[in-house]
């Protein structure tokens, strides 16, 4: 017994020790000073912080970790890296180790590229096309518009519900339209020809709130007012199987990446993971303040879900792990009484430094980016719009964003990190202009001597 | 990716147990699970294949080209191509892509049974009524048919000593099943005196031959590997047979002893068997029976017999096994359905929220240490997300290990959404959520007539993929 008292105190009496031999932060910032006067004790507790730039006390300790889970795959694929960028390995700075990671950018760079009008009534959401060559956006004018990605010309404008537009969900071949709307009505769409299918799904007792294909796009979940979530057999419109879901509104629902599993959220505060085959609940996720969930979409791999909540957080849970564990949470937007709706990007580079963010809208217009480790804010285009961010997507392949919101406008985003230029490029712009300034006349040999 | 959250005592089943569905449309005689068992192809008596999709139970595809009832159906590995075999006395190769066929082919007999090459869609062996089997070429318009020998291969000295009568009697055998090995390197082939041919894929010549019995084989099927074989035959027995890896090199044809491993047959009421098949992995034996209505299923480490799956009114003819799940797909004789057993999962009410445990006994609670402490809100709140420290990683899509050696392929089948609205058969149709209502006989049909009617303008039908406007 005596023992186990001790272990305890012992245990946090190194603690103690160690804060001390490191010493407050305040002091850490003070020894990086070119005085030169640090102690020999702080210059040891200093190395292993060689590789973080110095932003955010979180930094740190995500790095060291990043460095030994990825020391493996690294060395995998070292030989590749290698003969494929010599020259950025020549400018990158020397440092003990083979191969450090190269900076992982701390902030995004998006501009306003396009602004879609047409809308008569607030834009609830907005989606890429899977294949990333339209926009479709959804609104309470109860049409559904579908606007070129690139140039940004409105393609078809869809209209046949009765009522207001809430969800909008695209096929995974790009070819149907699927959108939900308070007229209790689910319609897909042929997006070539813009014509309704003859058949809508009817079945939810009121408004639908949230609707996502299967990755095969036989199936369809939707969430709706009235408290259900229904799987629907999209080949034949018919509700396959009704989950006795949540006892308040739902707010959101998705699939996983490979139809397993779907997800729903619903005004109770619950997040519920079900199993797709047999229509069973195999994980319920609460937050302890049981705020209203609003939204939820899974992660790109499947493995954790992301979650709107009324008190102005977005939650992102491990919903594997033992009975689920919220993992982040990323605050800095106003959400207090609207459904946002946002979505997972990537920035960086090439998949081994490629890294993900998040990004949704905000009740005061603002469009917010959080890099989805280290929870910091890597851009906020403030006043993005001119009333609240509903709904967010990413473009599939592109860094290109496009948002929507109760100003009517869809505005579309490109970011504009200059990525480092290899030196190869630089060299070939100076041989096709032969070192001369295009825009200056040659010398003339024949002029007048 | 949901079997990280699927109770493990679920998952650890193998053996099905009880009905869980039954599918529909028009009158099945024929069945057959796609390779990587999204996909259940279905022949019908009016000579329809139709297409299910086992996660929706319903029809994906229709696919109409024969004039007479199914008799046999084969996938291509892809899951892009099906060969259905008809009463008409011909084949046809599906593309399921866009529900075209591929090739035709017209055989001057019944058809028992047509297997696709594993590797090549576009070669087949075909068993035949009264006549030699053919190894199909469809590469080009015209398909080029090998004929393959039946008559079994014997020893040397037994060729010298071959009597009249024995000639006269190996005159009269037939081929009657064929498939290929996992490799296309080989056709097994049996015979209505019980003899299985080994026939070399290339040379078209018998490798060696097995007497198995002296009855006719009805049907042989192989695992997924290909190293165990599961005959049919007419005697009563159904055996199962340890196969070498007959696309090793080195494997020596003349000193190849086959050896009968389990020989399964019902002693009491000697029972027939209609179709047989293996479970996914090669572990468990399903057949169902002649004149009754049960599916026996044996286990293969001790050869006994495990279970019997029953609950239909009817008499089952084919039988098959889902690639990978705990999951028996039969139709019914009478009725042409397809019958699905299955495991039923209960709900775990542990999973209904966070803080429900599934207990055995009741267990006295244990409050900790600081359960009760009252402490300021937001210190709370900042403790909490100064916990949220981890590494995560949202992107990184972990290879997930392929239950068949089936890897998931390029081709995708298309949705079509008109499909059940444009000719159901099914007897009850969807009015609304949960509602459902008796079909008027005679609607639905209209097809009918449509083919008809194009037939005599003599425009060819299209197969099922025409939108309704």
């Amino acid at each position: 017994m005596a023992d186990r008292m001790e272990l305890p105190k012992r245990s946090r009496e190194e603690d103690e020790l160690e804060e001390d031999s490191v010493g407050p932060p305040r002091k850490r910032s003070a020894s990086r000073s070119p005085t030169g006067d640090a102690s020999p004790a702080y210059r040891l507790a200093e190395r292993p912080r060689r590789y973080s730039n110095e932003d955010s006390p979180h930094e740190p300790t995500y790095y060291r970790d990043r460095d030994r889970s990825r020391s493996k795959s690294r060395s995998r694929d070292l030989s590749a890296s290698r003969s494929r960028s010599k020259s950025t390995s020549e400018r990158r700075s020397i440092s003990p180790h083979p191969t450090p990671p190269p900076p992982k950018p701390t902030e995004l760079h998006y501009h306003p590229t396009m602004i879609l009008r047409g809308h008569k009534k607030a834009v609830s959401a907005v989606k890429f096309s899977p294949d990333g060559k339209w926009i479709a956006s959804c609104s309470a004018d109860c049409t559904v518009k579908i606007w070129d990605a690139q140039t940004g010309r409105l393609e078809h404008t869809l209209e046949g519900h009765l009522a207001g537009i809430s969800t909008i969900a695209w096929s995974p071949d790009s070819k149907v339209l699927a959108s939900g709307s308070d007229d209790k009505s689910i319609r897909l769409w042929d997006v070539a020809t813009g014509l309704a299918h003859p058949t809508p799904f009817i079945g939810h007792h009121n408004y639908v709130y949230s609707i996502a294909f299967s990755p095969k796009g036989n199936m369809l979940v939707s969430g709706s007012y009235d408290e259900a979530v229904f799987l629907w057999d999209v080949r034949a419109a018919r509700v396959m199987r009704s989950l006795p879901a949540h006892s308040d509104p739902v707010g959101g629902v998705d699939f996983v990446r490979d139809g397993t599993l779907s997800v729903s959220c619903s005004h109770d505060g619950l997040i519920r993971i079900w199993d797709t085959a047999t229509g069973q609940c195999l994980r319920t996720l609460v937050h302890e303040d049981n705020a209203s969930v609003t939204s939820v979409i899974f992660s790109p791999n499947g493995k954790y879900v992301l979650a709107w909540t009324l008190d102005s957080c977005i939650r992102l849970w491990n919903y594997i792990e033992g009975k689920g564990k919220c993992v982040k949470t990323y605050q800095g937007h106003n959400n207090k009484t609207h459904s946002l709706a946002g979505a997972f990007g990537t920035y960086g580079s090439d998949p081994p430094h490629e890294y993900a963010f998040v990004v949704s809208g905000s009740e005061n217009g603002d469009l917010v980016f959080w890099d989805v480790s280290s929870k910091n804010i890597l851009q906020r285009i403030e006043g993005g719009h001119s009333d609240v961010v509903l709904g967010v997507d990413t473009h599939p392949t592109e860094k290109l964003v496009v948002s929507g919101g109760l100003d009517k406008a869809v505005r579309v985003w490109r970011d504009h990190t200059m990525p480092p230029k290899p030196a190869t490029e630089i060299s070939t712009a100076e041989a096709t202009t032969n070192g001369y300034d295009p825009h200056v006349l040659p010398p003339n040999p024949f002029g007048d001597s | 990716m949901n079997l990280s959250l699927v109770d493990p005592f679920v998952l650890a089943q193998d053996c099905p147990e009880v009905i869980t569905g039954r599918l529909r449309s028009g009158h099945s005689t024929s069945i057959r699970f796609s390779h990587r068992g999204d996909l259940l192809a279905s022949g019908r008596s009016d000579g329809i294949v139709v297409v299910f999709d086992i996660e929706t139970n319903g029809v994906a595809r229709k696919l109409r080209g024969h004039t007479r009832q199914i008799q046999s159906l084969s996938w291509s590995t892809n899951d892009r191509f099906l060969l259905s075999a008809g009463q008409d006395w011909k084949c046809v190769l599906w593309d399921l892509k866009d529900g075209s066929r591929v090739r035709t082919v017209r055989f001057e007999a019944a058809i028992f049974i047509a297997e696709l090459h594993p590797q090549n869609h576009m070669k087949f062996a075909a068993a035949l009524f009264e006549d030699q089997p053919v190894l199909v070429d469809m590469s080009n318009d015209v398909p080029v048919k090998h004929l393959l020998p039946t008559i079994p291969r014997r020893s040397p000295m037994e060729r010298e000593n071959v009597s009249e009568k024995q000639a006269a009697q190996d005159a009269k055998q037939t081929t009657t099943v064929t498939l290929f090995t996992p490799s296309g390197d080989h056709i097994i082939a049996g015979t209505n005196k019980g003899w299985l041919n080994i026939i070399d894929a290339t040379t078209h010549e018998i490798k060696y031959s097995f007497r198995v019995g002296n009855n006719i084989l009805v049907l042989i099927r192989l695992t997924q590997s290909g190293r165990d074989m599961v005959l049919n035959s007419s005697d009563r027995i159904v055996r199962t047979i340890p196969l070498p890896d007959f696309s090793d090199p080195k494997l020596d044809f003349d000193a190849l002893q086959l050896e009968v491993e389990h020989k399964f047959q019902d002693l009491v009421q000697r029972l027939s068997w209609n179709h047989v098949t293996f479970s996914s992995t090669g572990e468990f034996v399903a057949a169902s029976t002649w004149m009754n209505h049960h599916i026996y299923i044996w286990e293969r480490g001790q050869g006994s017999l495990v279970k019997i799956l029953e609950g239909t009114r009817e008499e089952l003819s084919v039988v098959e096994w889902h690639p990978f799940r705990p999951f028996v797909a039969a139709v019914g004789v009478d009725t042409g359905r397809v019958w699905l057993w299955s495991i039923l999962q209960p709900q775990r009410w542990s999973a209904l929220a966070p803080d429900f445990i599934e207990v055995e006994e009741n267990v006295e609670y244990i409050e900790r240490e600081d359960e009760f402490d009252i402490q300021p809100l937001e210190e709370i709140h900042k403790r909490r997300l100064d916990q949220e420290d981890e590494e995560v990683d949202v992107l990184t899509i972990e290879p997930v290990k392929t239950t068949t050696q089936f890897a998931t392929g390029d081709f995708r089948m298309p949705v079509l959404l008109n499909i059940e609205a444009s000719d159901s058969e099914d007897e009850v149709v969807a009015v609304g959520a949960g509602q459902f209502r008796r079909r008027s006989p005679g609607a639905g049909r209209e097809w009918m007539n449509d083919e008809d009617a194009r037939a005599a303008n003599g425009t060819p039908p299209v197969n099922g993929t025409k939108r309704r406007r």
